[in-house]
């Protein structure tokens, strides 16, 4: 991809951030991943996760080479990223309790669910309280464009967001290939339709 | 829920009616669910440090920070 940017596909884990990730491959956009945390129950196509990432704060070296490339960084981490790169975030927004649902699913799956995890009602109000943190501290970097997209209403069958994505990226990036990549089987943990 | 450490309180009969009716009516599954919700709801947020913390402590949880 011809850009001066890196592309960073961001928000809470179990956002969707997997999912949007996919799409901008399936777009025939190059991802910046090592393959070292394979697809699961909890991803069944795969994280398309870069290790590294964990480590931005004390080694963000790698980001310069990753200019024209996506990489999945989850919210809290994209304080880290150098300021010496612009950056293009697609920030995934998911409904709160599906995303705490979500969580919890994989930290049960992962054994790292215990007693002294706080309630769902205390980890909806951190999270806002982060998210609020990371918007507010997004708007104020003149590096950073960021779109945020909304998981559910693409799910939904909404195409907005999709369309946004491709604006957003600029013409290498087709709506077609990326609704290709939406797999209803990834969504689980959807509300009971009666409940919308 | 608690943690864990765990503290118990005494709610007189009449009042713990009230709730249970209340926990029903809102489509709680118990009534100690329901005052729990009660209680996180209206307790003052803990410090931001604390949030951070907790916030931290779910990604490593899920694997998602070292």
């Amino acid at each position: 991809m011809n850009t001066d940017f890196v592309t960073v596909v961001s928000g809470l884990p179990r956002s969707g951030t997997s999912l949007m990730m996919q799409m901008i491959h399936a777009c025939g956009v190059e991802v910046v991943a090592d393959g070292q945390r394979i697809a699961d129950a909890d991803n069944p196509r795969g994280y398309l996760e870069f290790e590294a990432v964990k480590k931005l704060k004390n080694d963000s070296s790698w980001v310069a080479s990753a200019t024209g490339k996506a990489v999945k960084a989850i919210s809290m981490l994209l304080f880290d990223l150098p300021a010496s790169q612009n950056y293009r975030v697609i920030f995934m927004e998911r409904e709160m309790d599906e995303i705490l649902a979500s969580q919890k699913e994989m930290l049960k799956r992962r054994g790292t669910l215990n007693d002294q995890s706080p309630s769902d009602d205390v980890m909806r109000k951190f999270f806002q309280s982060h998210l609020d943190k990371v918007k507010t501290w997004l708007a104020g970097q003149s590096n950073f464009r960021v779109l945020y997209v909304d998981y559910n209403a693409i799910m939904a069958g909404d195409d907005q967001g999709i369309r946004e994505v491709c604006n957003f990226l600029g013409p290498m990036v087709n709506a077609e290939g990326m609704m290709q990549a939406i797999d209803a089987g990834l969504y689980r943990n959807r509300k009971p339709a009666s409940s919308s | 829920m608690f943690g864990n450490r765990s503290h118990k309180i005494t709610i007189e009969n009449e009042l713990y009616e009230r709730l249970e009716k209340a926990a029903q009516v809102a489509g709680h599954a118990s009534t100690e669910e329901f005052i729990l919700h009660i209680l996180e709801t209206t307790a003052p947020p803990s410090s931001s440090a604390d949030s951070e913390e907790e916030v931290r402590k779910r990604l490593q949880g899920l694997g998602y920070l070292e």
